[in-house]
């Protein structure tokens, strides 16, 4: 088991750097020249170039790779061209602000679209299966951020009980912190609870229909417990890939979200680099992700061990 | 070049019209392409829709309401929110078809490509795709827009340039399916002809997933469209796109709420009607299975015809007494079909019943219906079940469930799949003494060392704590008899519990059974469709075909002079009747089912002796002697072949017998040696 564990995490320092080399290779190809968006418009060539010398951006493109690397390894992720911030820093201070408002809008999708799921599946092809599969399908075609705003309108303005908008550190107020958080996990979370309610309800009608089923009903077992010990510990595999998906998106769909509620994360970070070009910025939110979606993948795959006990014996 | 049979274009036309004619059935998947029609309407024609110019407003005329002059109102610039949305469907679909078309491009000629060539470019691609798609969709659509710059062309050429990676392995894989079977197929693929095969070979199969993987993917380019645009990514400041109009919407949100409405509508509205229809070409192509939910459906009281069943079915001290038991199902298009009909029959005490018939002759519905565990739309009727005086029609399901595990004990066919995979034996069985008998956790674990060892299970301490998969078949099946013995049932069904084993296997658990049968003193109503497996070790048989029984009576006597064409068949196609006979007789044809069973003889298609009055009116069972029944007009008048001379099986056991009688003495119909050579 922790030779699994550490296997993974060996074989995410390949996929890390495969991914960080890409984004940057790729930046070196981009037009847009931080230089003169530092100068601004009116500048003459001699002082966008002399900007471009001070920045390091003239050097050889190997060279401020291998720069950028060599402080990367050891934890340096640079800083940014424009406001000078270093780059580990502001991620340090970023990621907790998305990683709440990922985790935040996965309970919501595990709260919701778990039971949603099996209730579901328990009553198929029946008007009440139907009406989840309905509100499961609209789920799916909502934008997060159109929610969010109905949300806001709603929960924020009509009724004023939580924060339209801003993030209140937890060091600073556990409940401020609770309570910012509740609207924008909710915008997040209701489109994670449609695709899992999604995938909980059609591996609960494949699980109800196998044979160990039938057995644990012929040992005269409560339909309680047929289906919370029996049948869900064998539909949650495909869940859990669904919710290792979900991760994902929730982890990219914050960004959008820290916008619409004005929280200072990784996405307010993202957009305003992605704007100016700001190199090293960008890259560190990439390797970044990358990280905390492998480190996720491992627990989710230990998750599976627990859960099949095949591969545990493997 | 000819040596391969493509067959692609025949089949494409004959499925064609079957898929035509079930898009008609779908109804909603219609509608839903009606509405993306609409959507694509509204987009090519926004010029001459719209009331007013999409960009100019003015601002003096901000945050109008619905009116006639502006249908939605106005925003904060005073523009018309109509004419916007109308723009913004164009903007949206064109952003759906940039992205796809790109995807497209890019993904489905590189998939067909590193499939067909497979080796290192094959690996050097997944990995790529691999890492491009271990990072957020919308990070690396921002990592690569930073490059690019912002602007909605390049923002959806990005999109397209993630989305193409799900083309690419979507495509790679079918490409890769359809080269290993032309290799399988014993086909060069080298020359230009043979390529040509190849593909030839995988669009058909590849056409069908990527329809329903672009249309689904549109509805996430519209998605990313908007997104974008309202992060300002996407179109320019002021161009009218359903994102901008949102983030517009944000703006003003404490002047009116009424203007995040319609963007957000005509977003959702769209990206539901391009899912509905991926989804329903997803039906069109493979259909779910229906279904689900619980096996459960208790047995409910029917008064039946009150007619005592003939002797051979009933025993005169009946531990298990059914009457009139019935078993339908709806149909689609057929209303219900019965699938069990009128079954009665005793088990006697202490008594091994065997229950044959080929499948499809509602043997094991019968046996299930029993329990209550008939699957869901199913309706089981019956004038009496019961068990050892106590009845059991009427009850509930939870009334039922003190029974199912206790006083009656279920073996099922597939041991290892009957077993729960998430679970190690030892909590499984431990389980249904706990639910039962109420025992500690301690007391549960000692008793199943007990039954694991009363089921010859070799180091019981030990296995108690390994998970089904590691067993093998004839273990598994052990475990699932030391399972239905917990509680001490007074009845034990056993649902073909040799079936899947190996020979020598079936043997040693079908001695096993006898042992325990003469332990308890418990009765076994035995399924099974092996008539071999019955001659070792049942006492009396009840023979069924076609949702009826046909015919009873101790298992020597229905050996030696079967009284129903049916069973003298069965027994014809016996391993020991085939050596004999030095040819290979099963009866011609299947079970028909239960929708073509005949007014008369259900038999009466396959039967030899058939003549028209047996299909004039419905067969009734009639009793042969004092201890036969039989359910055949032509009963009288038949002289049907039964089994040679051999000893009887299934005496009684002398009554400290480590070994039973099957051991001892030479059986009936020994399947055990002679079903394998
Ligand atoms: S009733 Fe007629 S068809 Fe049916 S089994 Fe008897 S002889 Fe054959």
């Amino acid at each position: 088991m922790l030779r699994m564990v550490v296997l993974r995490l060996l074989a995410m320092i390949p996929l890390v750097f495969l991914v960080a080399t890409g984004v940057f290779f790729l930046g070196q190809l981009s037009d847009v020249d931080p230089a003169e968006n530092i100068v601004g418009p009116n500048a003459t060539e001699e002082q966008v170039a002399a900007v471009r010398a001070e920045l390091g951006l003239d050097r050889p493109a190997l060279e401020q790779y291998a720069d950028w690397l060599s402080g990367a390894v050891r934890g340096d992720l640079g800083e940014s061209l424009y406001t000078k911030a270093d780059v580990t820093t502001s991620l340090t201070q970023a990621l907790p602000i998305t990683l709440s408002l990922t985790f935040g809008g996965l309970l919501v999708g595990l709260a919701l679209g778990v039971p949603s799921g099996i209730w579901s599946a328990l009553r198929a092809g029946r008007a009440g299966d139907r009406a989840v599969s309905l509100l499961a399908t609209v789920g799916q075609a909502v934008p997060g951020f159109w929610l969010g705003l109905l949300l806001i309108i709603a929960f924020a303005i009509r009724l004023p009980w939580f924060p339209a908008v801003g993030y209140v550190p937890p060091g600073e107020s556990l409940t401020g912190w609770l309570h910012c958080l509740v609207l924008p996990s909710v915008s997040l979370g209701l489109i994670a609870a449609a695709a899992i309610s999604r995938q909980t309800r059609s591996s609960m009608i494949g699980v109800l229909q196998q044979e160990y089923v039938r057995t644990a009903l012929s040992k005269g077992l409560s339909k309680r417990r047929v289906v919370v010990k029996h049948a869900l510990k064998n539909a949650a595999v495909p869940v859990v890939t669904v919710v290792s998906f979900q991760v994902t998106t929730l982890l990219g769909g914050s960004i959008v979200i820290e916008r619409l509620f004005a929280m200072p994360g990784l996405g307010a970070l993202a957009i305003n680099a992605v704007v100016r070009r700001d190199p090293d910025v960008i890259q560190g939110i990439v390797v970044l992700t990358v990280i905390v979606i492998v480190l996720v993948n491992v627990l989710l795959d230990l998750s599976y061990a627990w859960l099949n006990p095949k591969v545990r014996s493997l | 070049m000819s040596e391969v049979k493509v067959p692609a274009a025949a089949v494409s036309g004959r499925s064609g019209s079957r898929l035509l004619s079930r898009l008609v059935q779908q109804r909603a998947t219609l509608f839903w392409a009606a509405v993306v029609l609409l959507v694509v309407l509204a987009a090519l024609l926004s010029p001459l829709l719209s009331p007013h110019d999409p960009l100019k407003g003015n601002i003096r005329e901000g945050l109008l309401g619905p009116s006639a002059d502006h249908w939605l109102g106005t925003d904060k610039l005073g523009r018309d929110v109509l004419s916007r949305l109308l723009y913004g469907a164009r903007v949206a679909l064109l952003a759906g078809l940039e992205a796809v078309g790109i995807a497209a491009l890019i993904g489905i000629p590189l998939g067909l490509l590193v499939g067909y060539l497979g080796g290192w470019p094959d690996r050097i691609a997944m990995r790529i795709v691999e890492g491009v798609m271990s990072v957020p969709f919308l990070v690396l659509a921002i990592a690569l827009i930073s490059v690019l710059g912002p602007g909605l062309t390049k923002s959806m050429a990005v999109v397209g340039v993630v989305y193409a990676m799900t083309l690419l392995r979507l495509t790679r894989g079918q490409a890769l399916a359809a080269r290993e079977e032309l290799y399988v197929d014993g086909v060069r693929v080298a020359g230009a002809g043979d390529r040509r095969i190849l593909f030839r070979h995988i669009l058909p199969n590849i056409t069908p997933p990527l329809i329903v993987q672009v249309t689904l993917m549109i509805a996430g380019a519209i998605i990313a469209e908007a997104t974008l645009s309202f992060l300002g990514l996407g179109v320019q400041a002021g161009q009218a796109s359903w994102g901008s109009m949102l983030s517009d919407a944000q703006a003003s949100i404490r002047e009116s709420f009424f203007l995040a409405l319609p963007p957000g509508l005509a977003i959702l509205l769209t990206v539901l009607a391009f899912n509905q229809v991926g989804d329903g070409l997803r039906d069109l192509f493979a259909r779910e299975a229906k279904g689900g939910s619980l096996g459960v459906n208790p047995v409910h009281h029917e008064s039946g015809s009150g007619q005592p069943p003939p002797p051979g079915l009933v025993a005169a001290d009946p531990l298990l007494r059914v009457r009139d038991l019935t078993v339908s199902f709806p149909q689609p298009g057929a209303g219900r079909v019965t699938v069990v009909q009128g079954v009665s029959l005793d088990v006697a005490k202490g008594e091994i019943l065997g229950l044959v018939g080929e499948s499809g002759s509602g043997k094991s519905v019968t046996a299930m219906s029993l329990l209550g565990l008939v699957p869901d739309p199913g309706r089981v009727a019956a004038s009496a079940v019961e068990l050892d005086g106590r009845e059991l029609t009427g009850l509930s399901f939870e009334e039922l469930r003190k029974v199912r595990g206790g006083a009656i004990g279920v073996v099922f066919q597939e041991p290892i799949a009957s077993l729960n995979p998430a679970y190690t034996v030892g909590d499984q069985v431990a389980e249904v003494l706990r639910e039962h008998e109420g025992l500690s956790r301690a007391q549960a674990r000692a008793r199943v060392v007990e039954l694991f060892e009363q089921v010859h299970i070799p180091e019981p301490d030990k296995r108690i704590r390994d998970y089904p998969h590691q067993f093998s078949g004839g273990m598994a099946q052990r475990v699932m008899i030391a399972m239905a013995l917990a509680c001490r049932p007074r009845l034990l069904v056993a649902d073909e519990p040799t079936t899947a084993l190996d020979v020598t296997v079936q043997g040693q658990v079908l001695d096993l059974l006898l042992e325990l049968r003469a332990e308890t003193g418990m009765s076994i109503l035995l399924i099974t469709h092996d008539l071999g497996v019955v001659a070792d070790v049942a006492d009396r048989v009840a023979v069924m075909y076609a949702g009826q029984i046909v015919e009873g009576g101790p298992t020597e006597d229905v050996f030696r002079r079967p009284a129903h064409p049916y069973t003298e068949g069965l027994l014809a196609s016996l391993p020991r009747n085939v050596r004999r006979a030095g040819r290979l007789p099963s009866i011609p044809g299947v079970v028909p089912p239960p929708s073509a069973w005949p007014v008369g003889c259900h038999f009466a298609d396959r039967c030899p002796y058939a003549r028209p009055q047996c299909l004039e009116t419905p067969v009734e069972l009639s009793a042969r002697g004092d201890d036969r029944a039989t359910r055949c007009v032509r009963a009288g008048e038949l002289t049907l072949a039964g089994v040679g001379d051999v000893p009887a099986a299934g005496e009684p056991l002398p009554p400290a017998a480590g070994r039973p009688v099957v051991k001892a003495d030479p059986p009936l119909i020994s399947t055990r040696i002679e079903k394998r050579p």
